[in-house]
Parts: C-alpha cells; sequence; structure tokens
C-alpha cells in the first residue's frame, strides 16, 4: 500500500516507538504519573477472536417469540434449524445458557452451551452482549474485513494506524509504554508511530539473554548495545530508526517486566494456581495481563492497554456442536475471561477494567456440506466489566432465508424504519471511547462515512451512548 | 541508468548475493568473482539452475522443519531455497489445518520443481501459470482451502477466494479499483467442486462415471475412485469477469473447454489474460511485485515493477526466470546497497535469514536429531522454536496471507528471541563443527581494534551498514591496542561479544 499523507507526517515527525535511553535508564519511562483525564485509572483489554467467529452459534436462538408476521417470516429459531440440520444446537443444551430475550423479537437467547464462563458474567450483570454488529458494504476476506475492524475505517481508504492506536498516538508520548499486546508482535488495534508497544508471548519467559560465560563483560555489553540502539533511533533511514526505537524499548522493559511476573505469583498466588488448571493458552495471557495491572496498580509501570487474539475461528468444516472446534474455542476464551475477571474484582479493580471481544466477521447463516460455515457479516460483540450495564443490546439479524442478500449473509442496515437495523461496530467503540476513554468527541477518532452517502446504508448518524457504559 | 551490460561493484555484488541466498556469500572470492562483470551475466549464472526434487519428508512435521532448515544451510542452490522460502509465504499452507506431513512436504517439493519456471519436459520450461495450475490440484492446499471436501450444493467459496485475493490478482488494482466481484468467486467456487484426493495423495477429478453410490454423503471414507452423486461437480455455463478483466459486459464462460476437469484450467488461463483498470495485465503485476518486494523492498513505484515486466516479456510468458534476470539487471534492485540515508530502501531481515544466514556466515552447524535440533550454546532450545519466537514456524504460517512481513516481524518479543539466538550461536565454544570458531572467520594476527572491527563487519556484510559512531562504540569496546586475540580469555571474550554484538545491532537485523 502506497503511504498516505497522515503517515508520511508520522513517520517524519516523532521518533518512533519509545525515546527512552537516557543516563538514568531504570527508572525512565515506566512509572509516569496517572493521566488527569483521558482513561485516567481505568484499563482496556481487546480480545480479537480470529478467523471469523460463527456468531449465530454464539447467541444462539433458543426459541420462537411471539409471532410477528409482518417483519419476520418464521421466527427466529426455526429459521435457524431450517438453515443449519446438522451444527445447530438443540434447546435442551441451550437451556444452562440462557440470557434475556432478543429486544426485538422476543426470541429467547442463549449462549453457546460451552461459553459457562460468560454465562456467570451475564448473570452478575456485568457483561453486554452487543448483536448484529457490522459495517457497510461488508468485505468477507479475512485481511480486509480485519483491518477495516482494526483500524476503525470500513468505507474508503485506511491508514495503518489502529483504533485504540489513535488514541494512544493523541495521549501518549514516545517516552512512555502504554500498551501491551499479549503476543510476538504488535495488534494491529494498537498500531501508530508515536508511542512505543511491546508484543510479549510469554512474561514469564521474558529477559535479556546473556553469555555467561563472561559475567564481567556484561556492563561492558551493555553499554555498546545502548550506543548502537541510541544512534539507530536517530537515523535518517526510517527502518533502521524503528529498529533502533524497537530495540531500544526492548531492552530497558526487560530489565523491570520480569519482575512483575515474580510479584504477580508472590501476591496472587491463589489466582496464579486458578490460572494454572487446564491451561490454555488464553488463561496464560490473560494471567500476564492480571500482572501487568498489577504492576501499574503498584506503580513498577504505566501500561493500561492490552491486546491478545485467539485462532481457529474459520470453521468451513466440521466446526461441531458441543465437542470440536467451535465449542473448545469459545470455552477457551469464556474460562479465561471469567477467571481474569475474580481475579480483578478480587484485586479491587474489576470497576476499572473494561474488556471488549470482536471478530472480523460472522459467518453464513447456511451451514455448508462439510458440517461448517462460510463467510458472513454481522455477528455479536461482548463487552465486559465492573462499570458495565449488561443486558443484550441490538437487534439479532432476521435469518429467514428472505432477508438475506444474494450470498446467503444478513444485509447491513443503518435505516431506522428497518426493524432489524445493525450495529454499526462504531457505534460500539464510540461507546467505549466516550464513556471510558473520555473521548469527548470520538469522531475525532472514527471518522463518519462521508456526507454524500447514504444514511440508511452508510454510517451517517452515529450513537455514541449505547448504554452498555 | 543500469542494464544487463552495467559492471558490478562490490556493493552491488555484496548485496546481489545477500539477497539470492541465506546471508550472503560465505567466502570473500565469491563476491570477488563477480565485481566487474556485466550484471546480466551474473544474472543468467544466478537463475540459470533446474530445480532439484528434494522434498523434507519425515515422520513428523518437526522433522520435516530441520529437514527443510538444513537443507537451506547446506544447499548449494541458495536461491532455490530462496525461492520456496517465497513461495511458500505465498502459497501459504500451514501444516495446523492440514494435519499430514506428507502432503506438506510433498506440496514443499511442488514449490520447489515450479519455483523459478519448472521444466514440463526435456528443454522447455514452464510458466507462473503451470505453478498456479499445479497448486490447484496440490493435496496439502485442497485441505488448507477445502477443495477437498467442496460439494456442488453449497460450495465452499474458500478457495476460489484466495485464489484470486491471493495467489493471482489481488483484491484491487494499483488505481484501487476491484478486480473482481463476490459473483466471480461464487461461480469459480462452483468450478472447484468434483476434486478428491486418493490414498496415494494423487489429485483426480471425480467426473460422475461409473458410479457406484448414489447415496451417501460425500467426504466420508471411500475406497473407489468414482463415488457419490453428491460429489459430482456443479454443471451449467459459468460467467466471470463481466465487470471486470476488459472482456467485455459478456465476461468469459468457463466451461467453453468442455465442463467438469477442464473447468479448473480453462478458468486459471483467463485469470492470466484479466487486465487491471490501467489495461495491464493484472497477474503479471500482482506476482512481479511481490517478487520485486520479496528481492528488492517495499512499496515500490508500479512504473519500476512494470519497466521489469516489459523488459522480460513476464505478462506474455509468466516465466519467472525472465522476469527475475530483468530485475536483478535493474537499477531500483540495488538501491538498498546505498549507505543508510534518508530515502535509502531497506528490509527487515526474515527470520528465517537471519537464523539460516547467521549460521551460514559463521560457519556454525545446528547439531541434535531431526526435529531436536539446536544451536549448541545458550539455552540449548530447539532451532523451530527459536524461529516460532521470532515469529516464523516454517510449514506453519499463521494463515493463508502467509506471514506479515516488513516492520511487522519487529516486536519487542521477537527482536529479544534474535537477541538470544545471536547470543546463542556465538557462546559455543570448543573445536567441533557446531561450535562457534572464529579462528576460521578472523585472523588472529589483527592487533588493530579497528581492523577486527572491520574484519567481523565485513564477515557479515554490514561494514557499509555502521556509522562512524556506531563502529567507533565497537572499537571502544574491544579496549586499545594492540589487542592479542591469542589470549584465550580475552578472545572468548571480547571477539565472541563482538560477533554477538555485530549480528545484534540494528544494521544486521536489515539488508
Amino acid at each position: 500500500m502506497a503511504i498516505t499523507r497522515r503517515q508520511f507526517l508520522q513517520r517524519s515527525g516523532i521518533v518512533t516507538a519509545g525515546t527512552l535511553l537516557g543516563p538514568n535508564l531504570w527508572n525512565s519511562p515506566f512509572a509516569s504519573p496517572a493521566l488527569a483525564a483521558g482513561l485516567d485509572d481505568r484499563y482496556f483489554v481487546v480480545l480479537f477472536l480470529n478467523g471469523g467467529n460463527d456468531g449465530l452459534n454464539t447467541v444462539v436462538p433458543l426459541s420462537n417469540g411471539p409471532a410477528m408476521p409482518s417483519i419476520l417470516s418464521n421466527g427466529l429459531r426455526t429459521a435457524y434449524d431450517q438453515a443449519r440440520d446438522t451444527i445447530n444446537l438443540a434447546p435442551a443444551a441451550l437451556a444452562a445458557t440462557q440470557i434475556a430475550n432478543d429486544p426485538l423479537t422476543g426470541t429467547s437467547l442463549a449462549l453457546h452451551p460451552g461459553m459457562t464462563g460468560f454465562k456467570d458474567l451475564y448473570d452478575r450483570g456485568v457483561l453486554a452482549v452487543i448483536q448484529g454488529s457490522g459495517y457497510p458494504q461488508p468485505n468477507l476476506s479475512h485481511e480486509t474485513s480485519s483491518r477495516k475492524w482494526q483500524t476503525g475505517q470500513p468505507v474508503g481508504s485506511f491508514g495503518s494506524a489502529g483504533w485504540v492506536g489513535r488514541y494512544l498516538a493523541a495521549n501518549y508520548s514516545a517516552d512512555q509504554i502504554p500498551a501491551v499486546t499479549a503476543a510476538n508482535g504488535i495488534a494491529a488495534e494498537l498500531k501508530q508511530t508515536t508511542t512505543s508497544v511491546l508484543g510479549i508471548d510469554r512474561l514469564d519467559r521474558f529477559s535479556f539473554p546473556r553469555d555467561r560465560f563472561a559475567p564481567s563483560d556484561y556492563a561492558a555489553k551493555d553499554a555498546v548495545f545502548a550506543a548502537l540502539y541510541g544512534n539507530a533511533k536517530t537515523s535518517p533511514q526510517f527502518l533502521k530508526q524503528r529498529v533502533g526505537a524497537i530495540g531500544d524499548a526492548s531492552f530497558a522493559a526487560t530489565q523491570i517486566y520480569p519482575n512483575l511476573y515474580d510479584a504477580y505469583v508472590t501476591a496472587r498466588g491463589d489466582f496464579n494456581a486458578i490460572y494454572n488448571t487446564n491451561a490454555t493458552t488464553t488463561k496464560r495471557r490473560m494471567r500476564d495481563i492480571a500482572a501487568y495491572i498489577l504492576g501499574t496498580e503498584t506503580g513498577t509501570i504505566d501500561s493500561r492497554f492490552f491486546q491478545l487474539s485467539l485462532g481457529g475461528f474459520d470453521t468451513h468444516s466440521n466446526q461441531g456442536t458441543l465437542d470440536a472446534t467451535h465449542n473448545l474455542r469459545l470455552s477457551e476464551f469464556s474460562d479465561a475471561f471469567k477467571i481474569f475477571y475474580d481475579d480483578m474484582e478480587d484485586m479491587g479493580v474489576a470497576d476499572r477494567v473494561c474488556l471488549l471481544v470482536w471478530s472480523e466477521f460472522s459467518r453464513r447463516i447456511q451451514q455448508n456440506s462439510d458440517d461448517g460455515t462460510d463467510h458472513g457479516t454481522q455477528g455479536p460483540m461482548f463487552v465486559i466489566g465492573g462499570g458495565v450495564n449488561g443486558g443484550v443490546y441490538g437487534a439479532h439479524p432476521n435469518i429467514n432465508e428472505d432477508a438475506l442478500n444474494n450470498q446467503g449473509n444478513t444485509p447491513y442496515s443503518q435505516d431506522s424504519g428497518d426493524a432489524f437495523r445493525s450495529t454499526d461496530f462504531r457505534d460500539v467503540y464510540g461507546t467505549v471511547l466516550r464513556h471510558w476513554f473520555n473521548v469527548a468527541d470520538p469522531t475525532t477518532i472514527l471518522p463518519v462515512d462521508n456526507a454524500g452517502l447514504d444514511p440508511n446504508l452508510y454510517w451517517r448518524n452515529p450513537n455514541f451512548d449505547m448504554g452498555f457504559l | 541508468m543500469g542494464d544487463a551490460n552495467t559492471s558490478l561493484t562490490a556493493a552491488e555484488a555484496t548485496h546481489l548475493l545477500c539477497r539470492t541466498s541465506f546471508g550472503g556469500a560465505i567466502r570473500q572470492r565469491d563476491i570477488d568473482k563477480i565485481v566487474g562483470e556485466p550484471r546480466g551475466e551474473v544474472a543468467d549464472d544466478l537463475v540459470g539452475f533446474r530445480p532439484n526434487k528434494f522434498r523434507p519428508t519425515g515422520s513428523s512435521i518437526r522433522v520435516a522443519h530441520d529437514k527443510w532448515v538444513k537443507t537451506m544451510i547446506k544447499t548449494k542452490r541458495q536461491l532455490q531455497e530462496r525461492l520456496v522460502l517465497f513461495w511458500h509465504d505465498h502459497f501459504a499452507t500451514s501444516d495446523e489445518v492440514v494435519l499430514d506431513t506428507a502432503e506438506m512436504a510433498m506440496q514443499n517439493r511442488t514449490l520447489r520443481i515450479h519455483c523459478i519456471g519448472s521444466y514440463l519436459q526435456r528443454g522447455q520450461r514452464g510458466s507462473f501459470r503451470d505453478f498456479v495450475k499445479a497448486i490447484n490440484k496440490d493435496p496439502a492446499m485442497m485441505d488448507m482451502l477445502d477443495t477437498r471436501t467442496n460439494r456442488k450444493e453449497s460450495p465452499n467459496e474458500n478457495y476460489a477466494r484466495e485464489f484470486l485475493e491471493l495467489f493471482t490478482m489481488g483484491v484491487f488494482d494499483s488505481a484501487g479499483n476491484p478486480n473482481y466481484s463476490e459473483t466471480d468467486i461464487q461461480q469459480i467456487a462452483r468450478a472447484f467442486t468434483g476434486w478428491r484426493v486418493d490414498g496415494d495423495d494423487d489429485t483426480f477429478f471425480d467426473g460422475g462415471t461409473g458410479v457406484i453410490d448414489g447415496g451417501a454423503s460425500c467426504g466420508s471414507s471411500r475406497t473407489g475412485r468414482h463415488d457419490y452423486a453428491a460429489c459430482y461437480p456443479e454443471r451449467g455455463p459459468k460467467v466471470v469477469f463481466q465487470s471486470t478483466g476488459g472482456f467485455g459486459p459478456a465476461g468469459r464462460d468457463f466451461t467453453v473447454n468442455g465442463e467438469g476437469a477442464a473447468e479448473i484450467d480453462t478458468i486459471t488461463d483467463i485469470i492470466f489474460e484479466h487486465r487491471d483498470t490501467d489495461g495491464r495485465n493484472t497477474v503479471a503485476r500482482y506476482i512481479g511485485r511481490r517478487l520485486f518486494e520479496h528481492f528488492a523492498y517495499a512499496n515500490p513505484a508500479i512504473s519500476v515493477v512494470d519497466e521489469i515486466i516489459d523488459q522480460s516479456a513476464f505478462a506474455t510468458s509468466f516465466l519467472v526466470q525472465d522476469y527475475l534476470r530483468a530485475l536483478f539487471c535493474h537499477d531500483e534492485f540495488y538501491a538498498p546497497a546505498a549507505i543508510p540515508g534518508s530515502g535509502t530502501r531497506k528490509s527487515v531481515r526474515w527470520p528465517a535469514d537471519y537464523v539460516v544466514g547467521t549460521l551460514r556466515l559463521l560457519g556454525v552447524k545446528p547439531k541434535g536429531r531431526l526435529g531436536e535440533m539446536i544451536v549448541d550454546g545458550g539455552n540449548f532450545r530447539r532451532l523451530r522454536d527459536q524461529l516460532s519466537e521470532m515469529g516464523q514456524i516454517l510449514l506453519a504460517p499463521p494463515t493463508v496471507f502467509g506471514w506479515d512481513l516488513e516492520d511487522s516481524w519487529l516486536s519487542s518479543a521477537t527482536m529479544l528471541s534474535r537477541f538470544a539466538f545471536a547470543r546463542d550461536v556465538t557462546s559455543s565454544r570448543g573445536n567441533g563443527s557446531t561450535a562457534f570458531r572464529p579462528e576460521k572467520l578472523v585472523s588472529f594476527a589483527l592487533t588493530d581494534p579497528g581492523e577486527i572491527v572491520d574484519a567481523v563487519t565485513t564477515r557479515l556484510h554490514v561494514q557499509d551498514q555502521f556509522t562512524a559512531d556506531e563502529r567507533q562504540a565497537l572499537i571502544d569496546y574491544l579496549g586499545p591496542g594492540p589487542i592479542d586475540l591469542f589470549d584465550y580469555d580475552y578472545r572468548n571474550t571480547k571477539l565472541n561479544g563482538l560477533f554477538a554484538l555485530v549480528l545484534q545491532s540494528p544494521a544486521y537485523q536489515l539488508y
């Protein structure tokens, strides 16, 4: 992709990813005073369900609502069973995870039976289900659609900065590390070139590698390392500058972050044991995030934005019902989130933590011949936290065959006269930006679709007060 | 303007070898041999190989992984292995989806046979079009993107979509216009029904003759070649590209050469005739750009790619060999060899290049059984795990999109893994072939710190990439001269340390 004007300005402007290596290395960037406004003393966690989560088997019609022939040819449960004959979840299996009814059709809804952790959070009133989330002109490519969600700019050309990244760039400077990705690499939601983002796959293995042959030489090597990377940070060559900034910040972080793991395990051994029981990658990553939050609470670091992702949602075949891929993936993050929320509650910070779950698209309403589902459009999002008003928001998409577009997917609509009006994901992001990040006008981060576009088919009338925060 | 007759400078020669092998020249004489020679003749030698048929088989994917890595380190066919890695990223297939080492190994051989133009018969070269036709029927790919279980009742669009988006055309052309429509994908998905793989991993078309059973569902286990009616391909005309491609509103019907088995070759041929809104061949531009970005630098001007396409007639021949030769003669290919300035186009080394290239340049062999291969120093972590932590597991790219490239390789965790590998590979001291032996790389008779630093950076092909300040930092690290490299303790501390620091330096992460 060509470099846009904005990228050019960012690249040629402030040094990227943390200009921090000063003489007083160990004291520098991590413990900065809390911000006066903005996110303040709160935390934000994003989970990306990579591959396109099948929303219809995540928030499932359990039984039909009252007959509504004027807007619905069949009840949603009937339509569900018509579209899916081998991967449909039986009502009996859904009884234990039932949630509120769909606000529009009165259809009784349930979470996937594997999502007992989410059901627990729902019953505690801290989980919001936001149905039918999507964007105009849905794209069915994983990569393209992911980029639209990650940048928060689904219409028109988009730069490489993530939607959270744009907030970070506007509020944090190069000598801070406000965000950590729980993986190797930097999450696309957090990307920008103003402030530094760490990528730590496993906190327990995070350290600077040393040659034990010559301990007496450690200091001399550190000095050269610091000189080389400090010098590279001022290189006129973009990539060398970027390597310099990231290597430099990484080196500094290796001096501080490893202590967070030990501190967490010491202070919160009980919860550490719970994360370690039937351990999964997501549990381990949520434990690491808990350690960063503890580190921030105790003033060792100041990191408040976290991202993790979970793959395996591209269920073109054998997605299963109570077993197999989809169930395993849903229960993996659902279980991990419940433990994490309990941990936060016990730590006394649950009211200051907000988690958001998204996927690049949902899946085809009708299943395919491989007991799987192809790429689709609108699906549910989840927002979780002590400050969240739990419940079901937005309309469940109309999944009757006569309501689908020619690809067999639910169409996007912003027509206020349409009972099944979609939720634009930017309304969800914007509600988070306004009510969690304290951004007065979220359209500074999420530009509204161009004025010339049809307001029934595009996002022209934002709603940043959806009510869940 | 340089061309095929331009003589290679030393910096260009070094760069050419760095980009066409892992790590670059092992011996100085390999560079000296081509300095002053015309670019065209050197390029002819480089691209003129006939691919071999190696495949990394093994009892597990870990074994296959290590076999391939070992081949990358040992082979003299360096450009071949770099191309196989490039195509592995392009036709990204993961064993985590396929779950079949034999099929992955077979695909790896297919990538190798076709990597620079296949040899279909004696003397006759194959093109990228033949490569795509082979991938269409590749068992691992058929697993990766569901062709194997694609049925006519509800065609699975997985392969059809990536076929267009990733393998041949891209979603948008360089003017930002779509190259195809959703309808095109659905039509092509219909054509990819009816293909099966038998127990010997041979692909065949289940054309519906010799029916033995019309009842049971497709996708269950089977014994014969002709089985279930439900598997038969979708019949009837299939029209694509009514809105793009320069075919006019009628588009093209790809059942014209016969329905069934012929359809997927016909649609492939049509795709290779597709023109974008500039009237240029869509596939040639897309593949030309990908090759350029791999070997030269990211985000080239489209006019540069067009020039190389025109010089090599790639838009009609689709011969990768000819395209690469023209690329290696082009000035823009040599742009990254410049001393870093604000406009210098560099690339971030892939982890595989970092690991394999470093092992080659240092002459260190990994040790241990296949599947458990390690570098004999540091934490004794498996090479595969180290590559994984740098963000690149061979035979298991993260998605069908392959790996995220350039600055996506760079983060705290991935860079720290590179630093750890540099520490490991320079910290094994001894005399075996798996130890790091600096005496083979630097003359111990050198006593001047500056000369020692230059000897090391030259060995690693980054001598031009260190600024005066950076070079001075390395000189200061060695301490005041004269240096005695024959001193065991000094050498094992400082010379090993110097190599580690250069391998960990910002300059060495780029090329």
